[in-house]
């Protein structure tokens, strides 16, 4: 057992309400850079839609992640030798028109523009050529739906979906779209990484953010068109490769990351995760179906003293252990094992889990008209034993999160309806019904879990929303140098220092 | 900890203070200005001649590479020399009669800009008017040289032991590569017959152009390195052929081009027939045509 602490992230999706703020205030902080126009580290996708670049998913298209041959996990992207061949040429790597052309406006003409007899306009601008440009796509232009018939239509995830029920979701009453806010998922087994010709990714080890080190990084971009996330981005500016960092910097001094700091629904949840690095070749190594039983077995139990020795074997220190132990995201994915992996096929062995969403309000057919109508007890245990009938098919999340394995999803929608049920009847009716401990019972839970549950979805404070351990920093830096080296130095430059005449 | 400057906090004091720094200061930069220009003695223009001048000239010793310069203030006008030393390649390139005179009587290699500052040149005339004789820089004599070695020196397939820039960066000679050598120096097919053994070593040794004194600063060539290099030079003296380079330059374009051609050619035909972008093929599909991309 290699025992090693992981910095994970928790979407609550039920929750988001695809206001963007996560996305704009990642952009303020991180993109708002020449050649970093067009990045979105963190972005905020309407689904059914073809997110951002336009059907990402699409691997036949892009070819990212890995790819499992014979029993050997290979890279989808090429082997080794087409690597070689591809060096300069390779047609998987999205290209700008794939993302989107970035835009501003001439406000400016607004303010300046010369008497005429009509308003000014403030018109649209390529903030990569400067010329006047037709918008014809953005980083969310699928936006709620905007445009369904082309975007929605054409999410990967309907693909194995009966033809019947795709149709059905195209029909006005029976319209359903939830969101999906995407971030960096800081894989344990990086396609990015293993791409790189130049060995610029790695992996930190106190908590597993992968970063590029842009001073070696040689533009080669395989690291983009590897990622199945498409999370790595080229900075044609700069000429190197640049991804979501998870705000390291921030979490060093106890902050979140700024998309969970700013983040309106406070869907996001972050905590320390251990897992077993021994276990990584093996569970991202598992048939399709068993890739979230292998994952979550990855996921060690900070209570086990066994894995606290080991642990404390590895140099990690209590304070680290103890953060796993009150962290949220061990709760979510390992205790009560609602939270799932994004695409796990992928088999990148992601380290940010979202929570399935629940359908939204259940539209019900009343003398053959559709009426929106609040959900009543009777269509909660309607619901509870057909979730078939849920508007978002069970299939399309399945797809999503689980590999199209609809048992995983249809266990976590019970537990959450389960929830849902046993808390209305508390606090509506003031008093808790056999029926509904028996859902509970179903669902495979207890009382207080679902309490648990309850208090950390809806009332959790910001210190039980993100729980981060101590980095010491001061520690890496003695680990390398005796601190009194430093000492009379100017403090300035750690990685280059600044020299007179260069 | 406050210490408690009393002349500072009056304003009379402080004045005080300001006026008697201003006035050190203003008395100390007379002196300096005063400092620079004086003060030129003829060792410090025996200095500069035996770095500078010691590997063409002797005095009074008999001429080398260039002439002796025994009584050279007798024979020219003081501003003459002054400004010859200073700018030696502007004067040759105005056609001053002594200049080509000159030029002409010593093989035609010209003098070198040594790139000396006024001063310096003030200091070396100061000491060419004592008349003391200077001899030829009289150093052991130089090892065996090899052919092999000294050709593998100027192609920089054999490293210089200081770490200099292998001659063929900037020189080209005979038929040396398929391109020649580089251009921003001279060719030096004929560079033996020009300066002879003894200028040749000289040259290499106290390197007098500008240029070469900042790439050899600090790796100077070893006596083993010199002798292999002239005999090298020796060699291609009696054997090579001057301009040789000059045609292969114009090979190298002909190639350069027409390859570029070609692979602008391919890049032409390829180029339209990129992979279509997902986005693009989905607004294809649903009849939404772009007004910059239809």
């Amino acid at each position: 057992m290699d025992v090693r602490t992981h910095m994970s992230m928790i979407f609550h999706l039920d929750k988001c309400i695809g206001c963007h703020t996560c996305s704009v205030a990642c952009k303020n902080l991180w993109t708002d850079r020449k050649g970093a126009e067009y990045m979105w580290w963190n972005n905020v996708e309407t689904r059914p839609g073809t997110g951002f670049p336009t059907q990402w998913e699409n691997q036949e298209h892009f070819r990212g992640g890995w790819e499992r041959k014979k029993g050997k996990l290979d890279l989808k992207l090429h082997t080794r030798l087409e690597g070689i061949f591809k060096l300069f040429y390779n047609p998987s790597l999205p290209g700008l028109r794939d993302y989107y052309e970035p835009f501003t406006f001439d406000y400016q003409n607004l303010f300046n523009s010369p008497k005429k007899d009509v308003q000014p306009i403030a018109e649209p601008i390529s903030m990569i050529t400067g010329d006047p440009i037709d918008i014809e796509t953005g980083p969310n232009w699928d936006d709620d739906l905007g445009g369904s018939n082309i975007y929605a239509k054409n999410d990967v995830n309907l693909e194995d979906l009966p033809q019947e029920v795709r149709e059905q979701m195209n029909e006005l009453e029976r319209l359903v779209f939830n969101y999906l806010p995407r971030i960096c998922n800081h894989c344990l087994n990086p396609a990015c990484v293993a791409a790189c010709p130049s060995g610029a990714i790695y992996k930190r080890d106190e908590d597993g953010v992968v970063l590029v080190n842009e001073n070696d990084c040689r533009a080669w971009r395989m690291c983009v068109a590897a990622c199945p996330y498409k999370k790595v981005y080229y900075n044609w500016n700069t000429g190197k490769s640049e991804k979501c960092i998870l705000c390291f910097p921030r979490m060093e001094t106890g902050q979140a990351p700024a998309c969970a700091h700013s983040c309106v629904g406070r869907i996001r949840y972050m905590g320390v995760l251990l897992y077993d690095a021994d276990q990584i070749p093996t569970a991202a190594n598992v048939p399709d179906d068993e890739l979230i039983a292998a994952h979550r077995e990855m996921i060690l139990d900070p209570f086990d003293p066994k894995v606290i020795a080991a642990a404390k074997e590895n140099g990690i220190g209590d304070d680290w252990i103890e953060s796993a132990q009150n962290s949220p995201a061990y709760k979510f994915v390992k205790e009560w094992e609602i939270a799932l992996p994004l695409h796990p096929e992928f088999r990148t062995m992601v380290m940010m889990y979202y929570i399935p969403p629940l359908s939204p309000v259940v539209s019900v057919t009343e003398k053959s008209l559709f009426r929106l109508d609040l959900m009543q007890e009777d269509y909660d245990f309607e619901l509870f034993d057909r979730l078939d009938a849920a508007r978002l098919p069970i299939k399309y999340l399945a797809n999503l999160f689980s590999a199209g394995d609809e048992g995983t999803i249809r266990t976590v929608l019970r537990k959450l309806l389960a929830v849902r049920i046993y808390m209305r009847r508390k606090t509506v009716h003031g008093k808790v019904d056999s029926v509904s401990r028996k859902t509970l019972a179903e669902a495979g839970l207890t009382e207080e879990q679902a309490i648990d549950m309850y208090k950390m979805t809806t009332l959790p404070t910001m210190e039980e929303r993100f729980v981060f351990p101590n980095y010491h920093r001061e520690m890496s830096i003695k680990a390398i140098l005796d601190p009194l080296t430093h000492k009379g130095e100017v403090g300035l430059g750690y990685i280059q220092q600044p020299k007179r005449g260069e | 900890m406050e210490v408690k400057h009393k002349i500072w906090n009056s304003v009379g004091g402080r004045s005080f203070v300001i006026l008697l720094l201003s006035g050190v200061l203003l008395i100390g930069s007379f002196f300096q200005a005063a400092a620079s220009p004086g003060f030129q003695s003829s060792d410090e223009g025996k200095d500069i001649f035996e770095k500078n001048c010691v590997s063409c000239h002797s005095i009074g010793e008999g001429s080398l590479v260039g002439p002796d310069l025994e009584g050279v203030l007798d024979r020219r006008d003081r501003d003459w020399v002054r400004d010859f030393i200073t700018i030696p390649d502007q004067i040759i390139v105005s056609g001053d009669p002594i200049a080509l005179e000159l030029l002409t009587e010593f093989n035609n290699i010209p003098m070198p800009n040594l790139g000396l500052t006024e001063a310096e040149v003030e200091a070396l005339l100061v000491f060419l008017e004592g008349g003391e004789s200077v001899a030829p820089v009289a150093d052991a004599p130089l090892p065996e040289g090899n052919l092999d070695r000294g050709s593998a020196f100027f192609t920089g397939e054999d490293v210089l032991e200081n770490g200099g820039t292998p001659c063929i960066a900037c020189h080209t000679v005979g038929s040396v590569g398929p391109f020649g050598g580089g251009n921003l120096g001279p060719d030096l097919t004929r560079v033996y017959g020009r300066f002879g053994e003894a200028g040749l070593t000289g040259v290499i040794k106290d390197i007098a152009f500008p240029t070469m004194q900042g790439i050899y600063v600090d790796k100077a060539l070893t006596d083993q390195e010199i002798a292999d290099l002239l005999t090298f030079f020796a060699t291609v003296d009696a054997e090579g052929e001057e301009g040789v380079a000059d045609s292969a330059t114009t090979t190298f374009w002909i190639i350069g081009l027409l390859g570029s051609g070609i692979l602008f050619g391919i890049m032409a035909f390829y180029w339209p027939r990129q992979r279509e972008t997902l986005s693009d093929r989905l607004r294809r599909d649903a009849g939404i045509t772009s007004r910059r991309h239809s």
